[in-house]
């Protein structure tokens, strides 16, 4: 359970990174504000998966969740 | 037999309260200047909302400039600063309960705190005293007034950067139980809060991309921001699934609170479709250009086909909380089709404003689903259809269910109670009555023809017979909701005011947890069933506007503002 909120998070990230991608390498689209948006949540969503594995591994044992 | 007999036994008070009565003093005052400086807010945009609707009735009559600064200010006041400022404090509040030994990172709590006040500070007086630039601040608007540009961008970035800061506050805050290493994972609740705040970051980012070059063409470092329009549209999409997904986060909050019910489908389930919120936001961004004139065909279909998918998170979540109420209720005896709806706590406001929020919310999905398709779009979205039908969302689903969570929290917080809950849980459903005639009158003269944002419809006696009658019903509405709303949000000020000066008391709740071997016995049809009863309506609705508007002698090619 522990993993799959990163796995979560990941995925998050790679969609934001793809849609991203997209808005970057197809100019037609003239959208450059997606790229910064959608690369920039990218980013902050990384920072927390990041985040999320960090804590976790300093944590060891622990109760069951609350809800 | 079609109730639910009455061997559930009344809950004492829930952890929720428990943990919110004992946070820390500091945590609890600010949680009390930020739950205050939202209603502020609601006081504010409720007040010109409704002098904007009597306006549009033809019951008042005001200069221009004066109409256009009312509906700016009631834009900004409603749209951002209530809906953001009590997003904030929710997710501190939630947070801190979470956690159970307060904030973490206080400073930066605070200091967001400060910064969206003083956002919202700026905001409010430069709507009351500039250019009106309407909430979304358009620079076309004031080519000619840089300065209004400019401070009205400055009053949204300090928004953002004050919402960021207490998301960074609410993240600290939900890690602490594992870096104490109590806790190995997060509760749906926990995710759900931490994936929340990450979302508000985002937003914050993206209100930074569609305001900085207003701020900084006004202070002459940069050129005019003539990509305004589609900068916004990116920051409203993201606004268009943040409250969303706090309401259904209040949501499953508050079913705890009330009912003792949480998810029988298990915590991952949950995890997964908030998760789900995340993943869906920017491949359901496409519809947001279907104004384009411009936009290929292509993009055109990938973009209604992926559009669909644009509330399947909120309905994921609404069949979670509605099958596992249901369920429960059936396991401790709940008969009838509706038996177990009946044996809600509807006393209890908070119940009252949840439940009554929901209904809103189908009704409110089904004319949304209607809007954004890619034929109905460029015709439907400079039209009073949008107002008719979003007020279901913004005061029917979320600011009913923010009041529903600041009912329940306040009195934890000030160890008071509810200031006359008799009186406020039969609020909502004249809030729904009056959105509901507000709601079909707009949307029938949206597809009529009548545009939004223009106060003067007569067009010197060549309107249509119909568009005075069909607008006198909105104004009518929105007295109705409107009057409705500030006696919850009078009973919510007074209960914020009046502290511990009100003696406690027990509200009505009930708790229907059942052991796993009870869940199942009998089958829970109605969150199935009401989703299947959305898509046919979304589909009855569909074609009747699509007949409805090929019946009228109308051309459209596109237009350009969008929401």
């Amino acid at each position: 359970m522990k993993n799959d909120e990163v796995r979560l998070m990941l995925a998050i990230v790679a969609v934001w990174a793809a849609l991203a991608a997209v808005y970057a390498l197809v100019p037609s689209l003239g959208m450059p504000g997606y790229v910064r948006v959608w690369g920039g949540g990218a980013v902050v969503f990384l920072l927390l998966a990041a985040v999320l594995t960090l804590s976790g591994r300093r944590g060891d044992g622990g109760e069951a969740p609350r809800s | 037999m079609d109730t639910i007999p009455h061997d559930a036994p009344i809950m004492a008070g829930s952890g929720l309260t428990a943990r919110i009565r004992t946070l820390p003093r500091p945590d609890k005052a600010l949680l009390n200047l930020l739950f205050g400086a939202a209603l502020l807010a609601l006081v504010l945009g409720l007040a010109d909302g409704l002098l904007t609707a009597l306006a549009r009735a033809g019951a008042l009559t005001f200069f221009p400039d004066d109409a256009y600064r009312l509906l700016t200010v009631h834009g900004v006041s409603v749209f951002f600063y209530w809906l953001y400022l009590i997003q904030a404090a929710l997710l501190l509040a939630l947070a801190a309960a979470e956690n159970s030994r307060g904030l973490a990172l206080r400073p930066a709590a605070w200091a967001g705190a400060a910064l969206m006040l003083a956002g919202f500070a700026v905001s409010e007086w430069i709507s009351y005293t500039g250019t009106p630039l309407l909430y979304d601040g358009s620079p076309e608007l004031a080519v000619d007034d840089p300065r209004s540009v400019g401070f009205f961008a400055l009053g949204y970035l300090l928004l953002s950067a004050g919402l960021t800061a207490s998301a960074v506050s609410g993240i600290a805050t939900l890690l602490q139980p594992r870096r104490r290493g109590e806790a190995e994972e997060f509760g749906a609740v926990g995710f759900a809060l931490f994936a929340w705040a990450g979302f508000l970051i985002v937003s914050a980012i993206a209100a930074t991309n569609a305001f900085l070059p207003g701020l900084l063409w006004s202070l002459g470092a940069g050129p005019f921001p003539a990509d305004h329009g589609t900068e916004w549209h990116i920051l409203f999409h993201n606004l268009h699934y943040l409250p969303l997904m706090a309401t259904v986060l209040v949501w499953y909050v508050l079913t705890r609170h009330l009912t003792g019910v949480t998810s029988i489908h298990g915590a991952r389930l949950s995890k997964i479709v908030f998760a789900a919120y995340l993943v869906f936001v920017p491949p359901t961004s496409l519809y947001h250009m279907f104004l384009e004139p411009n936009l290929s065909e292509g993009v055109r279909v990938v973009g209604s086909l992926l559009s669909l998918f644009v509330s399947v998170p909120t309905l994921a979540a609404f069949a979670i909380i509605v099958s596992s109420l249901e369920a429960s209720a059936r396991a401790h005896g709940a008969t009838g089709v509706f038996g177990w709806i009946r044996g809600l706590p509807w006393g209890n406001p908070a119940m009252a404003n949840m439940g009554w929020a929901v209904v809103n919310m189908m009704v409110g999905l089904t004319f949304a689903f209607v809007l954004i398709q890619g034929e109905l779009a460029p015709m439907l979205s400079d039209t009073f259809f949008v107002p008719g039908y979003f007020h279901l969302f913004a005061v029917g689903v979320l600011t009913q269910t923010f009041l529903a969570a600041l009912m329940v929290l306040l009195p934890a917080l000030n160890g008071g109670h509810l200031w006359r809950p008799a009186l406020l849980a039969r609020m909502p459903a004249l809030v729904t009555a009056g959105l509901l005639l507000f709601a079909a009158a707009g949307i029938a003269a949206g597809t009529m023809g009548v545009p939004r944002r223009v106060f003067d419809v007569g067009y010197g006696g060549m309107a249509p017979a119909a568009w005075p009658v069909l607008m006198a019903l909105v104004g009518i509405g929105a007295s109705l909701f409107a009057a409705a709303l500030s006696v919850s949000v009078y009973g919510v000020v007074r209960t914020l005011l009046s502290g511990r000066k009100l003696s406690a008391m027990e509200l009505p709740a009930v708790d229907w947890k059942a052991g796993q071997n009870r869940i199942g016995a009998a089958p829970a049809w109605t969150g199935p069933a009401s989703i299947a009863a959305l898509v046919a309506a979304m589909y009855v609705f569909t074609i009747a506007a699509f007949q409805l508007i090929q019946s009228l002698p109308v051309a459209v090619i596109g237009g350009g503002h969008g929401h």
